[in-house]
């Protein structure tokens, strides 16, 4: 049997961390993949209402408290890279994960996203 | 199922000393802390969620009515899907099934060792079963079990029944009242016959331990303990008893002065009101499945039709949290009136 063990980072207790939660799929313009790309700009209005600007859409949201927090594991596999495959029960190098992150809130974006139409000029 | 946990995953989790994940390669995942268990499920959302560290929601920024300011927050990640934890009663079953590949019936004879057989300390029970360490010790004073030269043994039956009766004896012999049992003259007494260590386990089993006004540690015997024992010493010599004719032998054989209930035997045998005469047969709760659907199979498989009365001892076990018999009942078996009495029986064909 595998006894994987979970664990808190000594010292402080672990950060905090936001989720934003969209409907749908986020994909990049020239199919380039995600990472390291901009996705977009996020602003809170006066009254706190968060709006996220994805390329040429406005999305309106609200933050919410989660009921049942997550935590956000990284696992830590303690045998080199190739040999992950054939993880058997290896005392000397176990498996574990340490808590990265605590997530308590949200920002959830459930409206449709609008189209942002600058404005074009009227022929002269 | 344990290897196919993704590289990096959340879970919905509640606050936890330590957290540990155990589960066989054939088995279902759970996580345990100091003394729970939960079973890890995994979820799916149609919505994308992104996970941004640092990310500050309005109440977190200062108030700024001058210039607007940008900060650069990235996102570390996204996923569809993530663990979610839901309490569930531990897999202790496999836990007397282990310690019964080497029961204990005593300390050798003369010069032999012990006979080899599989011995497993506390460490090798937590590999082994998936249940937080708590769970474990409270299952093991159930089981009565107990700790010799490091090991957890549990106990022959007949073996348990020899100690029970040298105190019981004893008990009947000296006089005192069963709620006034002295450890030392017990020890002191019975130290000849059996290890000390085995005659007080045996009065921790089925006795209450207290100190009297001058300090001396005494028992006070549990009369249903002492009496269950019994019960089942009888019933399992044979497949079926006559009723009545149980009743009387079994109140001859527990200590004069205990009194014999049926109600006593609750989880261990089941009456059969039907037959004549009426009858009695040991079933065991421990003898039956751990999974709630193959219980009631089991169950239904034994007997087509119960009363709620009569199964409940059987299925009392499976209740989730805030969950009742009754609505267990509800969702595994289908309910019908007999002779002006509720039955349940199963609602699938079973062959019996």
């Amino acid at each position: 049997m595998v006894q994987i063990v979970i664990s808190s980072k000594a010292g402080e207790g672990p950060a905090e961390w936001l989720l934003v939660e969209l409907q749908g799929e986020v994909v990049s313009r020239q199919n380039t993949g995600l990472a390291g790309n901009l996705m977009g700009d996020l602003h809170y209005t006066k009254e706190g209402v968060p709006v996220l600007i994805v390329g040429h859409h406005i999305l309106y949201g609200k933050q919410v408290k989660l009921e049942k927090p997550f935590a956000v594991l990284m696992k830590h596999s303690g045998l080199p890279r190739d040999e992950e495959e054939t993880m058997e029960t290896n005392q000397e190098n176990p498996t574990s994960y340490t808590v990265s992150a605590l997530i308590k809130k949200k920002l959830i974006f459930k409206t449709r996203p609008k189209p942002i139409i600058t404005n074009v000029p009227k022929k002269v | 199922m344990v290897h196919d946990l993704l590289e990096s995953f959340i879970v919905m989790s509640v606050f936890f000393i330590s957290l540990i994940i155990r589960g066989d390669k054939d088995e279902h995942a759970v996580l345990c802390n100091e003394d729970e268990t939960y079973d890890l499920k995994i979820a799916d959302t149609s919505n994308l969620l992104l996970f941004v560290p640092g990310c500050k929601t309005p109440d977190q920024l200062p108030d700024i009515s001058a210039s607007p300011q940008l900060v650069h927050a990235q996102i570390w990640g996204f996923s569809n899907c993530y663990w979610e934890l839901r309490r569930q009663r531990p897999r202790l079953k496999k836990l007397k099934k282990l310690l019964m590949e080497n029961p204990y019936d005593g300390p050798a004879v003369g010069m032999q060792e012990e006979a080899p057989g599989p011995k497993y300390t506390m460490d090798d029970l937590l590999e082994r079963i998936q249940a937080s360490r708590e769970e474990i010790e409270a299952h093991l004073q159930n089981v009565h079990a107990c700790e010799i030269d490091g090991f957890w043994r549990i106990l022959d039956f007949d073996y348990e029944m020899k100690l029970l009766g040298h105190v019981t004896q004893l008990v009947d012999s000296e006089s005192w009242s069963f709620s006034k049992v002295p450890l030392s003259v017990c020890l002191e007494e019975l130290g000849s016959l059996e290890p000390k260590s085995m005659i007080e386990h045996c009065l921790n089993c089925y006795g209450r331990r207290y100190s009297n006004e001058d300090g001396q540690v005494i028992y006070a015997l549990d009369e249903d303990k002492v009496c269950r024992a019994t019960a089942q010493l009888l019933l399992q010599n044979a497949v079926k008893f006559n009723l009545s004719e149980f009743q009387e032998v079994w109140q001859q054989s527990v200590p004069e002065g205990m009194s014999a209930r049926l109600d006593q035997l609750r989880g261990l045998a089941l009456l059969d009101r039907s037959s004549k005469p009426e009858t009695i047969s040991l079933l065991r709760i421990e003898d039956l499945p751990e999974d709630t659907l193959e219980r009631f199979n089991s169950l239904f498989s034994l007997r087509e039709k119960w009363t709620q009365d009569d199964i409940e001892p059987y299925i009392q076990d499976l209740c989730g949290e805030k969950q009742t018999t009754g609505a267990l009942l509800t969702k595994h078996a289908r309910s019908s009136v007999q002779n002006g009495v509720k039955v349940y029986n199963s609602r699938r064909p079973i062959a019996t």
